[in-house]
């Protein structure tokens, strides 16, 4: 399995998680499934790697 | 060679196979996905048709859903035109047989399609108007789970595989591929800053996705290798977008045609993948819708992954080739099963008429070495059925000393979608010899005598009422 994070929606709060080696350090705003809104990972209140 | 032919059979020579769900349901709102789940906790595995799905707009679809399709190994054989009762190794050596076959498709005109019926270009391509499923609560969002066809730039061979798209919006789908056939010629058309054909294959004869599963090498021409499954010439039309430069399938239901455009990248996923977990959020390609090309009276079809419809698949296509090439080596081989209980891949039950000690380690390192899913290979003797794992589980049980018949191999290729799987690419191997030893007197398994099983038929002891009630 490759390398994961979990990160937390800053807009529903809910966790899921991203490839590290493909989001963890790039520019690419997350975009969570439940709510299905986009953030910048900085804006998450809370990154699990 | 149509999905509704095959569903029609079933109904007539199988109905036991197949239900109907005659209610409105919201596939994009996990309703066909639950249906399955109550099912399978029930530990049953129909086909299931739904009959009345809402499309993503939330209206009454056009297109019934039918799901389930390749949930066991009895509708697999039914779909290549096996019987019920060949299910077991029967099936698998069928699949190598007619793997190796190639036959050539026929091209037929617009007129002579199907799939032509109903043909939408451009902005008139909505997938709104489908029933695409969402299956698991993590997933990003709705998926089409099916077979995309790409053609490779350099020797116009077409390959066919398994992705899963996820749905961006009415034209608009996020890809995702692993570094296999298809990513080669993608890889190869954005060395050339050129967008990528694709038609996705959303619905057809299970035949076809049953074929699309072949581990052939790039190259190997798909869509003869597809007609080698069905024994006889797949038809092909020539597409909407790209005319006779590239061939679509004339009797699917339903196939979408666009460009994977080069060079652009959008996060895709999670979703729910075959091992039961769910593949993370990546940057992956997107794909622009051309065309929609479908019967007027199309079924919609998906495949429930990570469950019994994914897990089948996934066994059978390999247990031919693999018992296959240990029969070159340790011809007592009897039979190979790839359980459904470890996700139809990463367990493999070996059983052979063992003469020396040592063949059973040579037929694990067989399949090993031939299938880099594979992660733990039982060995039994002949007499354990492998395709009733409480058998093997007793082989285990009675016929191992974990110090003396457990080998573990380090640093092995194996799959980047196993959970436990630390490295991107290596893992470890382990082999449980689970056979006798042939250089010692071992005790004997019991036994009701046969001449008694025979003469004591269920049918011919107990009423068929009481028999039925206990299944």
């Amino acid at each position: 399995m490759p390398r994961i994070f979990w990160v937390t929606c800053p807009h529903c709060a809910k966790r899921f998680y991203c490839h590290y080696e493909d989001l963890r350090h790039n520019s690419f705003d997350l975009r969570c499934p439940y709510c299905e809104r986009e953030f910048p990972q900085e804006a998450s209140p809370r990154i699990e790697e | 060679m149509s999905l509704r032919g095959f569903l029609d059979a079933l109904e007539r020579d199988h109905p036991d196979q197949i239900i109907h769900v005659t209610e409105p349901v919201a596939p994009a709102h996990f309703d066909v996905t639950a249906v399955l789940k109550h099912l399978e906790l029930r530990r049953r595995y129909p086909l299931v048709v739904f009959d009345r799905p809402l499309d993503l707009r939330g209206e009454p679809s056009a297109l019934p859903i039918a799901t389930n399709i390749y949930a066991t190994r009895e509708r697999c054989a039914l779909a290549l035109g096996l019987r019920a009762e060949d299910a077991a190794l029967g099936l698998s050596l069928d699949y190598a047989r007619r793997e190796a076959l190639r036959v050539a498709p026929v091209v037929v005109s617009d007129a002579e399609a199907p799939v032509k019926q109903v043909v939408r270009i451009d902005d008139d391509v909505d997938l709104r108007e489908l029933p695409v499923v969402r299956h698991h609560d993590m997933d990003a969002g709705p998926y089409i789970d099916m077979a995309s066809v790409m053609r490779d730039p350099d020797s116009g061979a077409y390959n066919v595989a398994f992705l899963r798209n996820m749905y961006k919006g009415p034209r608009k789908l996020g890809l995702h591929m692993s570094p296999r056939h298809n990513w080669q010629i993608v890889r190869k058309h954005e060395a050339r800053d050129e967008p990528t054909p694709v038609a996705i294959v959303v619905s057809h004869h299970p035949t076809f996705y049953i074929g699309a599963l072949n581990v052939a090498p790039f190259g190997v021409d798909d869509y003869s290798l597809i007609g080698g499954m069905f024994e006889r010439p797949l038809r092909l039309v020539a597409s909407t977008t790209w005319g006779a430069d590239f061939f679509i399938p004339a009797d699917a239901d339903l196939v979408l045609e666009g460009h994977v455009l080069p060079n652009v990248r959008e996060v895709e996923g999670p979703f729910g993948e075959f091992p039961g977990t769910y593949g993370p959020q990546r940057v992956r390609w997107v794909v622009e819708l051309t065309a929609l090309n479908r019967r007027a009276d199309a079924i919609y079809q998906d495949i429930f992954v990570g469950h019994p419809d994914n897990w089948v698949m996934g066994s059978f296509p390999k247990e031919g080739s693999l018992y296959n090439r240990i029969k070159g080596v340790v011809p007592t081989v009897k039979a190979v099963h790839l359980p459904t209980s470890a996700v139809g891949r990463f367990h493999c039950y070996i059983s052979i008429d063992k003469r020396v000690d040592g063949e059973s380690k040579q037929a694990a390192l067989i399949a090993l070495g031939n299938c880099d899913f594979v992660k733990h290979v039982v060995v039994v003797d002949s007499d354990i059925d492998v395709y009733r794992e409480e058998e093997v589980l007793w082989a285990i049980a009675t016929r191992v000393q974990a110090d003396e018949d457990v080998d573990i191999i380090t640093n092995v290729k194996g799959s980047t979608l196993d959970p436990s799987q630390h490295d991107d690419i290596m893992g470890a191997k382990m082999i449980i010899d689970a056979t006798r030893p042939v250089r010692r007197p071992f005790e004997a398994r019991i036994e009701v005598p046969a001449d008694a099983m025979e003469r004591t038929k269920l049918e011919r002891l107990i009423p068929p009422d009481q028999l039925g009630r206990i299944g």
